[in-house]
């Protein structure tokens, strides 16, 4: 615990410093403030597990980004009427030319052979190839040819999806729960602070979102936009973007209104209203502020979770983005773990059990690692946070 | 007779957010392309969908003509009136269960092929969802006694022997259950259980489908007779209870357990419970795992106060003090926690209902948002948000009246 007072004394030494503007002060006594978290945090192993963790997915959308371009593109189209493909090597070696027919059920007689779609949403067992591509060795899925997949077939490269993955899924859900808070945070905290008919206003529009189930929204909302002609990659990813930031920012805006009824009665937020201070300078300087803190640990465990939630989307059939996938973690685990049921089925019918387990497996292990490691480290925020439980 | 006050006073604030919710669906339904409106949400005559305003004329085919069913179902629903009169008028469809009807042209209209679920076009929307909501509620109730029996022991105990393995065993628990998606967790306890209790007799067929080790692994109990459902379309290989639906036996109150046990067929209503046993135990994995923060949290906080140190004082043995005086309060906070959270419970079943093949409400909205946009029904899409939400409404009922009843500070203060 010296470590504690020694930071109290810092804190001590640095308010009393003579102040060169009221600009600098405040940020020095901020600075002071964050300095106290990161200590109660730095003595949290499992927030400090989480911490590395997170700078590694940080590394690895880096990485995503800067991925070149000539190999990054996840969709391996093979053009039916494409150059012929070569060999293992390349992710259409399969010549997209053969389709052979035989009985349903039955192991396909030769390589690059895959059944014709009879029956919409009829599953044929994809094949597949191991190819060295990148740092692992990782498999591909052929997707057949099916009415969503009018390109077939197409090969998923699991490791170009894994690195995009990281891009696409970590910068959606920041996107995501950096818009939905600042949402919550602005409205929260007028409500919390005016009270009165703003109040009233916003806390019944929260109770209504509340009451809905969160996932069937964002579906209505991208359904609706879907329908009204948005259909096309980017404009489906801001839909995605949109239809949860309606959905989330009434949970934000509940944490922080009660964080601000409690600092709005604080006295120095009268003594700033008693020298004349202006509503939205004690917004700014004194309500946001202070009600901030709670938001940061609601932020650090949403950010896990909307993987999770696209995951579910994709899972239950909603052709989230325009086939074919895009490297999304949870949509291509999901769209893996979905053909599970139709292999079983044809596997126990006589077919060859061809399990995609690469495209469950590792983009599932990559959500697990960034929802678990964000809430090691929010959970270890909470605790650095709240004075009550640095016990 | 202040419980009373309190349960009308409760009752009475659900009005706007029930309107509320309504608003914000019509905000959506009204946003859709005009055609897809008209299209889910009239029946005319007989079972087609007045999906197009034009038709080829009966006597000159090359030429179109006004569709008057077309027509009729814009005047029907207000499509030609300015928008609040239309908004009047969805709002008393939706109070009065007109969700409309399941369109031609969807997967569920068209009935799925492959997977033996009828063509339901035509359909009431409502009937489509009443006739699958019991399962689901079964599931759900299942699911939440799962919750309660286990949240409550096991965050106690892991707040009593705090920092102890048992404490450290929850706490794993609890984050891991944030990370893993419920589909795979579904999967993976799916494909277990599969081999634990599959055996050869699994692999037999139901109703001469193709029912794999996976489909059916309770392969061992006596298998339900094979009928049609809805007259011709055959239901397997799905796992839904359809002896029921098949008119087997008949169903006086549409819950296929409870309708079992009334006929005296035990069997049959212990293999439609130990068939959910699996999938409530999946749904009830994610709230646990947020539930047990909580109970341990407040325990924690608790155990410090000082009635706890009195108890102590006056020699009570620690375990009445843990059960009687301390662990009280983890049932409120359960309670609590589970209103917050029953939202995001319930969008749980769409996907475990799809893991382990169950045919509830949730597998319905599944089947209705499955594919392309034409494939989508929009009048299911939007009926099972509404019917979800009054769940999610009702719940909160239940939950702020037994807090009420539970805790007597807060219908008397």
């Amino acid at each position: 615990m010296t470590g504690g007072m020694e930071g109290a004394d810092t804190v001590a030494a640095q308010t009393e410093a003579p102040p060169t503007s009221e600009f600098r002060r405040s940020l020095r006594a901020r600075w002071a403030q964050y300095q106290r978290t990161w200590y109660f945090l730095r003595r949290n192993t499992l927030a400090m597990v989480g911490l590395i963790v997170l700078l590694l997915f940080a590394a690895a959308f880096v990485y995503g980004v800067t991925y070149p371009a000539s190999t990054s593109d996840p969709v391996q189209y093979c053009a039916s009427n494409g150059p012929e493909p070569v060999g293992p090597g390349n992710p259409c070696y399969l010549n997209p030319n053969t389709v052979c027919t035989y009985p349903q059920g039955t192991v396909s007689p030769s390589p690059g052979c895959y059944q014709t779609p009879s029956q919409y949403p009829n599953f044929i067992a994809p094949t597949y190839t191991l190819t060295a591509t990148g740092a692992f060795p990782m498999g591909s899925l052929v997707y057949p040819a099916s009415d969503l997949n009018p390109n077939a077939p197409f090969f998923y490269n699991t490791y170009t999806m894994l690195v995009k993955g990281t891009v696409n899924s970590v910068g959606i859900s920041v996107i995501i729960v950096a818009s939905g808070a600042i949402l919550g945070l602005i409205l929260g905290a007028l409500s919390g602070y005016f009270g009165g008919w703003i109040d009233e206003i916003v806390m019944r529009v929260t109770d209504v979102f509340l009451s809905v189930p969160g996932i069937l929204l964002v579906i209505a909302v991208i359904i609706v936009g879907k329908s009204a002609g948005f259909v096309d990659f980017n404009t489906t990813l801001a839909l995605i973007a949109i239809a949860f930031i309606i959905v989330w920012w009434p949970f934000y805006a509940r944490i922080v209104r009660s964080q601000a009824l409690v600092v709005r009665e604080q006295r120095y937020v009268e003594a700033a209203r008693a020298s004349g201070a202006s509503h939205g300078r004690i917004l700014r300087k004194h309500i946001i502020p202070n009600s901030v803190y709670p938001v940061f640990v609601q932020m650090s465990l949403d950010v896990g979770s909307i993987p999770l939630l696209l995951a579910a989307i994709v899972f239950i059939g909603f052709v989230l983005f325009p086939f074919p996938l895009i490297p999304e973690w949870g949509s291509v685990a999901a769209a893996g773990a979905s053909l599970l049921t139709s292999i079983f089925l044809n596997c126990s019918a006589g077919a060859a059990c061809v399990i995609p387990w690469w495209q469950i497996l590792f983009p599932a292990l990559a959500i697990f690692f960034f929802a678990i490691s964000v809430n090691f480290f929010a959970d270890g925020l909470r605790d650095a946070l709240d004075p009550r439980l640095r016990r | 007779m202040r419980m009373w006050v309190y349960v009308i006073r409760r009752a009475v604030l659900v009005v706007p957010v029930v309107i509320g919710v309504m608003t914000v669906l019509f905000v959506l339904i009204s946003s859709l392309p005009v055609n897809e409106r008209t299209c889910s949400y009239f029946r005319p005559s007989g079972r087609t969908s007045p999906c197009s305003p034009t038709i080829s004329c009966p006597t000159n085919p090359s030429q179109l003509c006004p569709n008057p069913v077309y027509q009729q179902a814009v005047n029907s629903l207000g499509l030609n009136q300015p928008i609040p009169v239309q908004w009047a008028i969805y709002m008393g469809n939706a109070l009065t269960f007109n969700w409309g009807y399941v369109s031609q042209g969807s997967a569920l209209g068209t009935g799925l092929g492959g997977l033996g679920l009828p063509a339901l076009h035509g359909e009431p929307v409502v009937t489509v969802l009443g006739q699958f909501l019991p399962y689901t509620i079964e599931l759900a109730l299942l699911s939440l006694l799962f919750i309660l029996i286990i949240s409550i022991p096991l965050g106690n105990l892991s707040a009593v022997y705090r920092n102890r393995p048992i404490d450290q065993a929850s706490r794993i628990m609890s984050f891991s259950g944030f990370a893993i998606p419920a589909f795979l967790l579904g999967t993976l306890v799916l494909a277990v259980a599969a081999f634990a209790f599959g055996g050869p007799g699994a692999k037999s067929t139901i109703c001469g489908g193709t029912s794999t080790v996976f489909l059916d692994f309770w392969g061992s109990w006596p298998q339900p007779p094979c009928a049609p459902l809805f007259g011709t379309a055959n239901l397997s290989p799905i796992g839904y209870p359809n002896w029921l639906a098949s008119g087997y036996i008949s169903s006086p109150t549409g819950f296929p357990t409870i309708d079992a046990a009334i006929h005296g067929q035990y069997w049959l209503a212990a293999d439609t419970l130990l068939r959910i046993v699996l999938p409530a135990l999946v749904i009830a994995y994610g709230t646990i795992a947020i539930l047990l923060r909580f109970v341990r949290n407040s325990m924690l906080e608790v155990m410090n106060l000082d009635y706890i140190r009195t108890a102590r004082a006056k020699g009570l043995p620690e375990s009445k003090v843990i059960k009687k005086h301390a662990g009280r309060n983890s049932l409120n906070v359960t309670i609590t926690v589970l209103g917050l959270t029953f939202a995001g419970f319930i969008t749980g079943f769409p996907v475990i209902e799809s893991v382990f093949n169950l045919w509830g409400v949730g597998r319905i909205y599944a089947y209705a948002i499955i594919g392309l946009p034409k494939d989508w029904d929009f009048a299911v899409i939007f009926g099972s948000t509404l019917l979800f939400t009054y769940m999610v409404v009702a719940a909160n009922i239940i939950v702020d009246i037994l807090y009420a009843y539970l805790d007597p500070r807060v219908r008397l203060g």
